[in-house]
């Protein structure tokens, strides 16, 4: 499995790298640690003409410190480094927390936050070799018209499987994406759609820059649920916020990843806590009320039946570990 | 009681000998093998599971500049492959498995190779395919092939003593069906074939393989020419787990092509491919009866498996033969009965995985065991013990058992384990449970002999070279038989260099499977080595005037026996030897053949305690600890029996708790080794290892295998470890994966509020 025919720059400076994308649009990638970018090359699943590197971009790798006590990280920042920054550790261990569950040492050495973050969705159905796939009738990922994982669907159900963004979401992080024309912010709330191709609102000609995480005194957790202890994606993640000691609290947001195209914000779970506290049985109503808005499983790499069961014991969990720390 | 040790190198902790060279990456496998004007081999293979080929058109390949030659099965014909000649190296008109070969192309590089693959067009007629057993075996269903009616390949019912009498006789019996997935040995070498076939009359083929000398026997009459002319080279092999057991198609295709082209080509497996390629594990479902008496003794076993053999079944029979009769290996029965059915599937052709089909049946044999003894309010460490065969007992099928320590490693491992302490006493969820295996070294049987030999040559300055064909995957063969030969010799066992893996240069040797290494070629090299120091002895005996039978070689001297003060150097005997009127040059040879007809001389025993721990909310299995008691006669190495015990704990966990190929309509879902969950060193239990040396009379220096009988064992003892933390409830499907168990766990809770 070789790559496909590309040019390969690295970019000198922001500037450049910008340019560079509003020229090639759709036929440019942004390439970080290249962990998973390269890889679907290789198995033809990305075929860009231009691979943009933006490793050489210095000030993508900062982590600044803003004198309202929050953090802003450049996108290019590594993984190793960030698991391992005390102003993290110490502000935002949930976040901290997720970066380690990423992969493995060896892969955290090269992957940058921004590249979690931008992380296209995975499927059992595509995430295989070009050889591979011509057993399978084409699908949205390969310019087909169906979805193998739910036959019916109108979209591709292809999952997002990033472990770190579960945590920014709950941290309200804002992401700075700038292209050659200008600079907007987008929270990262509002990052992700629920079309599997099309994941975010990253439009081909911007690059994410910076993640902002505003300064936050509430309690916070992250559970990763996953086949093997490291290098591995999970089965569930999730991440949750609550202000309040113990089991009082007035406001709760949980978030699930990796069973859905995008993250999933709980929203009735977090109403029915908010409410009425963390008591043992409030947690158990709010976990009922999950299914609602799980929506459609996609069946990827575990079954669909298990994974709604672990997110329910992932969201149980993580409400305990929240009162409890 | 441990045996009089008078040995100065064996038993003692040796260090692989190639293992500076494995860590600092110097040790060449066969895709390191780059010949000058080597091309690069790619297989065309069929995106259908059954299909009807009406037409291959290779022209735009073949215009494609840079590709030398593209073939197909009109190249290939009558040429076949597989174990027992029975699959044809490439399809002819009809596909029944996907990724089935279906041409090759051999190009200047892998981009032109890759591209000119694409440019290959095959017309297929899709024909409905049978994908599953269950289905296979259904009326009317497809027939893989048309003259195997009902997709039965074969039906064979061995009997041995009186299993329908017991089964009558008994007072109780004890029924279960369990059932295994698909499954990848996932070796670290993926496949590879890098062949030179440019002169007629010699074929060189560089790949990682258990078995030399079966590779010439299928080449060689396959390209018109006798075993020496056909050279195999494995220089390293990078793990096998019994899935690297003969020819596949790949091999004979980079040879076509090499022939064709005239140079040499090489082909290997990228990425998913090699999941098509690999021969491991398919399903099999097992029905297990068990006959015993209220009294705990078990009087008979009785094992009826359907076994998936995919498209080309090969052996997968012959496995399940094994699987059924090595419950006779461990309990003196009354009777055995096994049927095996091998079924035939529009699938990739199964053989099997490490530790053949017995670990898995010994998952079932163990759970069932655990279960009998707590309906008989046996302790289940008792109800084997008192089951348990000992040395001198005879088998039902005509073994016999020269040496037997099982006994001792019930004993060791309940008091190493804690196991009074913790059986029935843990709280729920955590278990712990007890199995007991038994494993041939060797299996004579695949030809009239079971030979292996050895050449021994030793240098004017005393070093030692040992030329021997047993391949080494991982396991460190070379070195048990380095220091065996040093043993022998009386020096150290870095003094000597082993040559191996290249059939022009050793002397025969079957191959490094059914456990055959260390007693076979062990015997071998044995026989080799003390041939050359009779060679020396003569020498020797002269200067000291003492009798060439009262020679001790020992620490790099040589002196008559209670003497050794009056001593010669070793080196200098040996230089003497050759700065002679004589002029003798040292080189002993040896050969070894099991003295019996078929089957084994020696088995190796052993017994195991797992604990585990569930959690009942996700169903993940956690194994905390193995405690390991095995007979392996006498340890040569116990650096390399540990690594051997290590390997295999973790295998046995591996297909146990977490290695199934996912498919849907015949693809395979996690064709990587990202999705293939194979557990990682975090999941790694703590292990403590015993050993007892009941010293074989006919292994080397009383050695046994040391290579499956540990997984085997394993598989049954986490079994019944999880079956100890479910309350008593069997698990009927391998691997116990997470959401299986979590069945187990909702059943459970349900039976308890019931
Ligand atoms: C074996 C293995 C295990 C893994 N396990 C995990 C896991 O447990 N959890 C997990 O979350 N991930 C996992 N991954 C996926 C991946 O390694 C990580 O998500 C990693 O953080 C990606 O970062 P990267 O910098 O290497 O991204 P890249 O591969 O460089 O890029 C990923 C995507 O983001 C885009 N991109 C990168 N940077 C930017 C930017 N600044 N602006 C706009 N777009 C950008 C790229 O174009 C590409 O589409 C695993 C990968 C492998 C190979």
């Amino acid at each position: 499995m070789l790559l496909p025919d590309h040019q390969y720059v690295t970019t000198n400076s922001l500037k450049e790298c910008l340019r560079l994308l509003a020229e090639s649009r759709e036929k440019a990638m942004v390439v970080g640690g290249g962990t998973d970018v390269i890889f679907n090359m290789r198995l033809k699943l990305f075929q860009p003409d231009v691979a943009v590197s933006i490793r050489k971009l210095d000030e993508l790798q900062q982590v600044e410190e803003l004198t309202n006590g929050g953090l802003r990280i450049g996108a290019g920042a590594r993984l190793a480094d960030l698991a391992e920054h005390p102003a993290i550790n110490d502000r935002y261990p949930a976040f901290a927390e997720s970066v380690r569950a990423v992969a493995s040492t060896h892969i955290r050495n090269m992957a940058t936050l921004g590249g979690n973050i931008c992380l296209h969705t995975r499927c059992a159905y595509t995430n295989n070799s070009e050889e591979w796939r011509k057993g399978l009738n084409s699908c949205f990922k390969t310019e087909g018209k169906i979805c193998h994982v739910i036959q019916t669907s109108s979209r591709c159900l292809a999952i997002n499987n990033a472990d770190t963004p579960l945590a920014l979401i709950i941290l309200g992080a804002v992401l700075t994406l700038q292209s050659a024309g200008g600079s907007r912010e987008v929270p990262i709330a509002e990052f992700y759609t629920n079309d599997g191709m099309d994941n975010t609102v990253l439009r081909p000609d911007e690059l994410l820059t910076h993640i902002t995480i505003p300064p936050v005194s509430d309690r916070t957790a992250f559970l990763k649920l996953a086949p093997r202890q490291g290098m591995d994606f999970a089965t569930v993640a999730v991440a949750a916020r609550c202000d309040g000691t113990g089991e009082k609290v007035s406001k709760v947001s949980i978030v699930v990843g990796s069973i859905s195209t995008n993250p999933i914000i709980l929203h009735e779970p977090s109403r029915i806590v908010s409410e009425q506290g963390l008591g043992d049985e409030a947690i158990s109503a709010a976990v009922d009320s999950i299914r609602d808005e799980l929506g459609p499983l996609t069946n990827l790499f575990s079954r669909a039946s298990y994974k709604r069961q672990m997110a329910n014991v992932l969201v149980r969990r993580v409400l305990v570990a929240l009162r409890e720390s | 009681m441990p045996p009089p040790n008078d040995l100065s190198v064996i038993g003692r902790r040796q260090p692989r000998l190639d293992g500076a060279e494995k860590c600092s990456g110097r040790s060449v496998f066969a895709d390191d093998v780059d010949l000058p004007g080597m091309l690069c081999g790619k297989i065309l293979r069929s995106p259908h599971a059954h299909a009807r080929i009406l037409k291959i058109d290779t022209s735009k390949a073949e215009a494609l500049p840079g590709v030398k030659a593209v073939i197909t099965a009109a190249h290939a014909k009558g040429m076949m492959g597989g174990r027992r000649g029975a699959e044809p190296v490439f399809a002819d008109d009809l596909v029944t498995y996907k990724g089935r070969e279906i041409a090759a192309i051999a190009a200047l590089d892998e981009r032109t190779a890759e591209k000119a693959l694409q440019l290959i067009e095959v017309e297929y007629e899709e024909l409905p395919p049978v994908l599953i057993m269950r289905h296979a075996l259904q009326a009317g269903a497809p027939l893989v092939q048309a003259d195997k009616p009902g997709n039965i390949w074969s039906d064979n019912i061995d009997s041995y003593g009186e299993p329908e009498q017991a089964f009558d006789t008994a007072d109780l019996v004890f029924e279960e069906k369990f059932s295994t997935s698909v499954t990848h040995n996932l070796f670290a070498e993926f496949h590879v074939a890098v062949v030179d076939f440019t002169l007629p009359n010699k074929l060189t083929l560089w790949t990682p393989t258990q078995t030399g000398l079966l590779m010439q026997h299928a080449l060689g009459p396959a390209f018109g020419l006798s075993v020496s002319q056909v050279q195999i080279i494995h220089l390293n092999t990078g793990g096998a787990f019994s899935g690297r057991g003969g020819v596949r198609p790949h091999h004979y295709i980079a040879a076509l092509l090499s022939r064709k082209t005239q140079r040499p080509v090489k082909i290997f497996a990228a990425g998913d491919e090699e999941f098509l390629v690999c021969r491991a594990l398919g399903e099999n479902d097992y029905r297990m009866r068990i006959a015993v008496n209220k009294d705990g003794t078990i009087k008979a076993v009785d094992m009826d498996a359907h076994m998936d053999g995919g498209a080309f079944p090969s052996e997968v029979g012959y496995f399940g033969w094994m699987a059924g009769l090595c419950n006779s290996w461990v309990f003196p029965l009354q009777g055995n009965r096994l049927r095996r059915r091998v079924v035939m599937t529009n699938t990739r052709p199964h053989f099997l995985p490490h530790g053949g089909m017995m670990l898995t049946s010994n998952a079932a044999i163990m759970q069932l065991c655990t279960k009998i003894a707590r309906s008989l309010g046996r302790d289940p460490i008792d109800f084997l013990r008192q089951n348990a065969i000992e040395a001198g007992h005879h088998g039902l099928s005509g073994e016999v058992f020269a040496s037997c320590g099982l006994k001792e490693c019930l004993d060791i491992v309940r008091r190493e384990s804690g196991w009074d302490q913790k059986y029935g006493k843990l709280p729920d969820y955590h278990g712990i449970g007890v199995g007991i295996g038994a494993m041939a070294s060797g299996a004579k049987g695949a030809f009239k002999h079971d030979t292996s030999a050895a050449l021994v040559k030793i240098g004017e300055d005393g070093i030692v070279t040992l030329y021997t064909g047993i391949p080494d995957m991982g396991q460190g063969t070379h070195t048990t038989m380095a220091m065996i030969t040093a043993e022998v010799l009386g020096i150290r066992a870095d003094q000597v260099r082993v040559v191996a893996g290249d059939t022009d240069l050793t002397p025969i040797d079957v191959g490094a499977f059914a456990q055959r290494g260390t007693v076979q070629t062990g015997n071998a090299v044995k026989n080799a080595a003390l041939d050359a120091r009779g060679q020396l002895a003569r020498n020797a005996a002269a200067q000291l005037g003492a009798d060439e039978d009262q020679l001790v070689f020992r620490g790099g001297k040589i002196y008559a026996a209670g003497n050794p003060d009056k001593c010669l150097d070793f080196a200098r005997v040996v230089y003497g030897t050759l700065h002679s009127g004589e002029g003798r040059f040292t080189m002993g040879r040896g050969f070894y053949n099991s003295p019996l007809k078929i089957k084994t001389t020696s088995w190796s025993f052993g017994a195991q305690v797992a604990e585990v721990r569930i959690d009942p909310e996700t169903g993940v299995v956690s194994v905390l600890r193995v405690t390991v008691a095995h007979d392996v006669g006498r340890v040569i190495n116990p650096l390399a029996c540990e690594g051997q015990i290590d390997g295999q704990v973790f295998s046995a966990m591996s297909q146990l708790l977490y290695e199934e190929v996912l498919s849907d309509e015949g693809m395979y879902l996690n064709p990587s080794r990202l999705e293939y969950k194979m557990p990682r060193t975090y999941e790694m239990p703590e292990i403590s290892h015993h050993f007892v040396e009941t010293v074989d009379p006919y292994g080397p220096f009383g050695a046994k295998e040391i290579g499956e009988g540990i997984v085997v064992t394993t598989g049954g003892a986490i079994a019944a470890a999880v079956f100890d933390a479910l309350g008593g409830q069997y698990i009927h499907k391998v691997p116990m994966s997470p959401w299986r168990i979590l069945r187990a766990v909702r059943a459970r809770e349900r039976s308890a509020v019931a």
